[in-house]
C-alpha cells in the first residue's frame, strides 16, 4: 500500500473535479455522502439527479449519474414529471432552503400530500448563498443577512421554516422525512440510504434536509462556523428521523 | 340529461317550445352546473320573447362571477315551485342524475322523467358498450331521446345508423325509447320508415355566441 | 403503437374533446394539468379516457408545476403535453422556457380567454405575444394557430410530431370559442392518414451503464459566460430559421386580384372567409390571408400576396387589440401596404363586422 488517497466515490464525475463550492462549504459533505450511498445502493445507472437553482446548481456535473439542471423551485415538479413517468428511475431532487421553502413550497408541500415517490434532498444554511447573502425562510431569528441587516425581527417576518416537521404531517406512514446535519457524517449516510431505500422500495415520499454550513456569507471562522451550526443551528432545527418505515427511527 | 354535446339544451328547448304551443305553461331551467355560462344563457332573452319562462343566468348576473365554474342558480334549486310543466336541462358531469340532489323535491316528486339524451355521433356514446356504460353510470333513468345527428353534416343514413344502436342497447337496459330527434332540415327528406316516433326541432345552440 | 379507432370515424365533438382524442391518437402517454377554464374538457376526457388506453394524467398543484412535470416527463423520453390558457399560460411561461433553453419536445395547447389579468373565461386572442414571444428568450418556438375543429385534431397530432422531430417547444393556440363549439370531424389513426409518429426517445434515464456504456448526460439551462450563451441562442437561432421554410403553414384565398387582404387567424379566419365571399359577390375584390403558424410567420408568403396585384390595403381583424397586428408589422416590415385594423378585444368577430369595416375604408 503506497500513500491513502481520500476515496472518492465511484458515481462522481470527476471532470467537474475539484468542485466549485466554498472552502467551508457544506454542499461537498452532502454530496459525498450521497455519491457513496449511490455507490452502496448501486443505483448510479438509475439515477436521476435534478437541481435547483442557486448554491445547489453546482452540483449539475458533480455525479457520473443523468442529471438535468431545473429552475429556482421548480426541481420538485420536474422529478415527479420524470418519476410519474419512468417509475423504474430513481429520482433525486437537490435544493436549497430558498428553492424548497419559499419559491418551491407548493410543489414541496403538494408532492409530499401526493405522497409522490421521489427523494428530495434540501441543504439548510440559512440564507440564500448564491445571489449573496439574503434572508431565506430558514434565517435565525435574529440572524443578520444583507437583507435583515438588523437581524431577523420575528415580528416582521415570522419564525424560521420547520420543513421535515411541516412535511411529516402531510405525509402518510410510508413516507420518510428526517433532518441530518453535515457535522455528524455517519448518520447523514444513514438518513440518505433510508431516503432512498424509501424511494427503491415504492413507499413514499421522501424527504431530508440537510444543516449545512455557509462560512463565506456567516463570515465565520472555522470554529465560528461550527459552534454555529451545532449549538445555534441545531437548537432550533432538531436533528432526527420524524418518520420513517424502518423501524423506530433515529432521533 | 346526457353527455356533453349530446343535444340536452337543444332537446329540452325544443320541448319547452312544444309545451308552450299546447297552451301550456313551462318552466325551462338550466342546471347546468359544470358550464352555466356558456349554454343557456345567451338564448335566454329570445326563448323568454317566445312566452317560456327561463331560469337561467342572464348576462348581467354573471358580472363579476369569475371563473363560472359550478354555480347553482339559486332559482333552479327551488325550480318545483313553478307553475305548469319543468323541464331540466342537467349539464354533463360524472354525477349523472345524483345532480337532480340540488333541485328541492326533485326526487320526491311522482311526475319526475328523467330523459337521457343519446347521441351515436358523440365519441363517449359511439358504440353500444359505450352507450351502456354511460348509461349505466348516470344512474335512474326513466327514458331516452335518441338524438343521433353530425350537426350541419347530418343524413338520414348517419341518423338511422346510430339512432339503431341506441335502441338496441335501450331494449337491453329495459329502458323505453320515448322518441327520436330529427333537425327540421331533415323534414323533407322523405323518409317515412320509422320505427320510433320522431319529432322536429329547431336547433338553438348554434346562433348562442357566447 | 397499438390504434386508438378500429377505423377512422366521422364524430360530433367540442375542440376539447378533440384534443383529447387526438394527443391518444398520436401516442401521448401522459397529461399534466391544473384547472382553467375554457380547456377543462382536455383534461376531463383525456381522465376519462386515460384508463381504458393505460395512459397517464396527473392533477398538478398549478400551473408551474403542470408545466415542469411536462418538461421532466419529455426529459425522460415519454410523450407527454398539458392545456392551459389565460393566467395559467402566464405561469407556464416558466416551464415554457426552460424546453425552450433545454430544446425539450414539449407540446402545450392554449385556449385563449379574455385578458389582461383573470378576464373572461369566454374567449380572445389576447395570448398571440405570450404564446409566440413570451417569457424570457427569444421566441423559438413553434405555433399552430386552428380555425376548425378538424385542424384542431390534425394539429395536435402534427403538434406533437413537430415538437419532438425539432425540439422546439411547440404550441397549438385555440381558443375559448374552439373549444367549445361542437362540429363534425373525421377522427383518424395517424398511419391511416400516411403519418408517420416520430419515435420519442429519453434525455435522461438512459440504458446503458455509465462508464462503460454510455457517458452520463448533464443537461443544462444556465450559463456561467455571456459567450457561452451567446453562442447557444445563435444557435438556436440559426437552427430556428434553417428549419422555418418546412414549418411555416398560410391559407391564402383570391389574394390575386384582391384590393384589399383581410389578414386573420384562428377562429377570426372563419368570419374573414365568409366576409370575402359575400365581398366578392358585391364587387370588392377582397383577398384573405391566414397564417397558419404565427411562429414561425409566413412573412415571405403574406409579402408576396400583398405585392401580387398589387393590394392597396391590409385589413388585419382579431379579437385582441393589435397583437397580430404588431406581428405581422414586425414581419413584413418594409411593405408599403396600407394597414388597417380592426381590433375586438375579447370578443368574436362575425362576417358583418368585417364587411362593414371594409365598406368604410374601402
Amino acid at each position: 500500500m503506497g500513500m491513502i488517497a481520500p476515496a472518492i466515490p465511484k458515481s462522481w464525475y470527476l471532470p467537474s473535479k475539484p468542485h466549485k463550492f466554498c472552502p467551508g462549504c457544506g454542499h461537498g459533505i452532502v454530496l459525498k455522502a450521497l455519491g457513496e450511498t449511490i455507490d452502496e445502493l448501486e443505483i448510479q445507472d438509475q439515477v436521476v439527479f435534478g437541481c435547483d437553482i442557486g448554491c445547489s446548481l453546482l452540483s449539475w456535473n458533480f455525479f457520473a449519474c443523468d442529471s438535468t439542471q431545473t429552475h429556482h423551485g421548480r426541481t420538485t415538479p420536474v422529478m415527479v414529471g420524470i418519476k410519474r413517468s419512468r417509475p423504474e428511475l430513481i429520482t433525486i431532487g437537490y435544493m436549497g432552503d430558498g428553492g424548497g421553502y419559499s419559491i418551491g413550497s407548493q410543489h414541496l408541500l403538494n408532492s409530499a400530500v401526493r405522497n409522490e415517490k421521489v427523494t428530495l434532498i434540501l441543504v439548510n444554511n440559512t440564507n440564500y448563498g448564491m445571489t449573496g447573502g439574503q434572508m431565506a425562510p430558514t434565517t435565525l431569528p435574529g440572524q443578520k443577512t444583507e437583507t435583515s441587516p438588523f437581524g431577523r425581527d420575528v415580528d416582521l417576518t415570522g419564525y424560521p421554516t420547520r420543513g421535515p416537521e411541516f412535511i411529516a404531517e402531510l405525509t402518510p406512514d410510508s413516507a420518510y422525512v428526517a433532518r441530518a446535519t453535515v457535522s455528524k457524517y455517519k448518520q447523514l449516510r444513514r438518513f440518505l440510504r433510508n431516503a432512498l431505500r424509501n424511494q427503491m422500495e415504492g413507499n413514499g415520499f421522501s424527504f431530508v434536509e440537510v444543516l449545512s454550513t455557509c462560512p463565506t456569507n456567516w463570515r465565520t471562522n472555522a470554529q465560528q462556523t461550527w459552534h454555529f451550526l451545532e449549538d445555534e443551528m441545531e437548537q432550533y432545527f432538531p436533528i432526527g428521523e420524524i418518520k420513517t418505515p424502518f423501524g423506530k427511527g433515529d432521533k | 340529461m346526457g353527455e356533453y354535446a349530446s343535444g340536452k339544451s337543444e332537446v329540452a328547448i325544443n320541448r319547452a317550445l312544444e309545451l308552450k304551443r299546447q297552451g301550456r305553461e313551462v318552466t325551462l331551467v338550466d342546471l347546468d352546473t359544470v358550464e352555466p355560462f356558456y349554454t343557456l344563457r345567451t338564448l335566454k332573452n329570445d326563448l323568454e320573447k317566445k312566452g317560456l319562462k327561463v331560469l337561467a343566468f342572464t348576462r348581467a348576473q354573471s358580472f363579476g362571477l369569475g371563473e363560472t365554474g359550478a354555480m347553482l342558480n339559486p332559482a333552479a334549486r327551488w325550480a318545483l315551485k313553478q307553475e305548469g310543466d319543468i323541464i331540466l336541462d342537467v349539464g354533463y358531469g360524472v354525477f349523472g342524475a345524483q345532480t337532480l340532489n340540488l333541485v328541492e323535491g326533485a326526487y320526491e316528486s311522482p311526475e319526475l322523467k328523467i330523459m337521457a339524451v343519446i347521441n351515436y355521433s358523440r365519441p363517449m356514446t359511439g358504440n353500444r358498450e359505450r352507450i351502456r356504460s354511460y348509461i349505466k353510470n348516470l344512474g335512474r333513468v326513466d327514458a331516452i331521446v335518441a338524438n343521433t345527428h353530425m350537426g350541419d353534416e347530418s343524413t338520414i343514413d348517419i341518423i338511422k345508423a346510430g339512432n339503431q344502436e341506441i335502441f338496441i342497447v335501450a331494449a337491453e337496459l329495459g329502458i323505453p325509447i320515448a322518441y327520436q330527434v330529427l333537425d327540421e332540415k331533415l323534414k323533407d327528406s322523405g323518409e317515412k320508415n320509422w320505427e320510433i316516433p320522431v319529432k322536429y326541432i329547431k336547433r338553438f345552440m348554434p346562433t348562442a355566441i357566447w | 403503437m397499438p390504434q386508438i379507432f378500429e377505423a377512422s370515424k366521422k364524430a360530433f365533438i367540442t375542440g376539447n374533446e378533440a384534443i383529447a382524442w387526438a394527443a391518444l391518437a398520436a401516442g401521448a402517454e401522459i397529461m399534466f394539468g391544473y384547472p382553467i377554464t375554457p380547456q377543462n374538457e382536455v383534461m376531463h376526457y383525456w381522465t376519462r379516457l386515460a384508463p381504458e388506453y393505460g395512459k397517464g394524467f396527473l392533477q398538478t398543484e398549478d400551473e408551474l408545476s403542470a408545466g415542469f412535470t411536462v418538461c421532466g416527463a419529455v426529459q425522460s423520453g415519454k410523450k407527454a403535453f398539458t392545456a392551459t390558457a389565460g393566467p395559467g399560460n402566464v405561469l407556464m411561461q416558466e416551464p415554457f422556457g426552460m424546453a425552450e433553453a433545454m430544446r425539450l419536445p414539449l407540446f402545450a395547447v392554449i385556449q385563449q380567454r379574455g385578458g389582461p389579468s383573470s378576464g373572461t373565461v369566454v374567449y380572445s386572442q389576447q395570448e398571440v405575444t405570450l404564446t409566440t414571444y413570451g417569457g424570457n428568450g427569444e421566441g423559438h418556438r413553434i405555433v399552430y394557430s386552428t380555425a376548425t375543429h378538424q385542424e384542431i385534431y390534425d394539429y395536435t397530432i402534427k403538434g406533437f410530431n413537430t415538437a419532438w422531430k425539432y425540439r422546439f417547444p411547440t404550441f397549438l393556440l385555440g381558443d375559448g370559442y374552439q373549444a367549445k363549439m361542437r362540429e363534425p370531424l373525421e377522427m383518424y389513426n395517424p398511419e391511416e392518414h400516411g403519418i408517420e409518429m416520430v419515435k420519442t426517445y429519453p434525455l435522461v434515464g438512459l440504458q446503458g451503464k455509465i462508464g462503460e456504456d454510455r457517458e452520463p448526460q448533464h443537461l443544462c439551462n444556465i450559463y456561467s459566460l455571456e459567450e457561452e450563451l451567446y453562442e447557444v441562442v445563435l444557435k438556436f437561432a440559426a437552427e430556428y430559421e434553417a428549419i422555418t421554410p418546412e414549418l411555416v403553414e398560410y391559407e391564402e384565398k383570391g389574394c390575386e386580384d384582391a384590393e384589399i387582404i383581410i389578414l386573420s387567424h384562428g377562429v377570426v379566419s372563419r368570419a374573414a372567409d365568409d366576409a370575402v365571399k359575400i365581398l366578392r359577390a358585391q364587387g370588392i375584390k377582397a383577398g384573405y390571408f391566414r397564417p397558419i403558424t404565427l411562429r414561425p410567420f409566413p412573412q415571405k408568403q403574406l409579402r408576396e400576396a400583398i405585392n401580387r396585384k398589387p393590394a392597396r390595403k391590409l385589413l388585419i381583424a382579431e379579437s385582441a387589440y393589435g397583437q397580430l397586428d404588431r406581428l405581422t408589422k414586425q414581419e413584413i416590415y418594409g411593405e408599403t401596404v396600407a394597414i388597417e385594423n380592426l381590433f375586438m378585444p375579447g370578443v368574436g368577430i362575425i362576417d358583418y363586422d368585417i364587411i362593414n369595416k371594409v365598406k368604410s375604408i374601402m
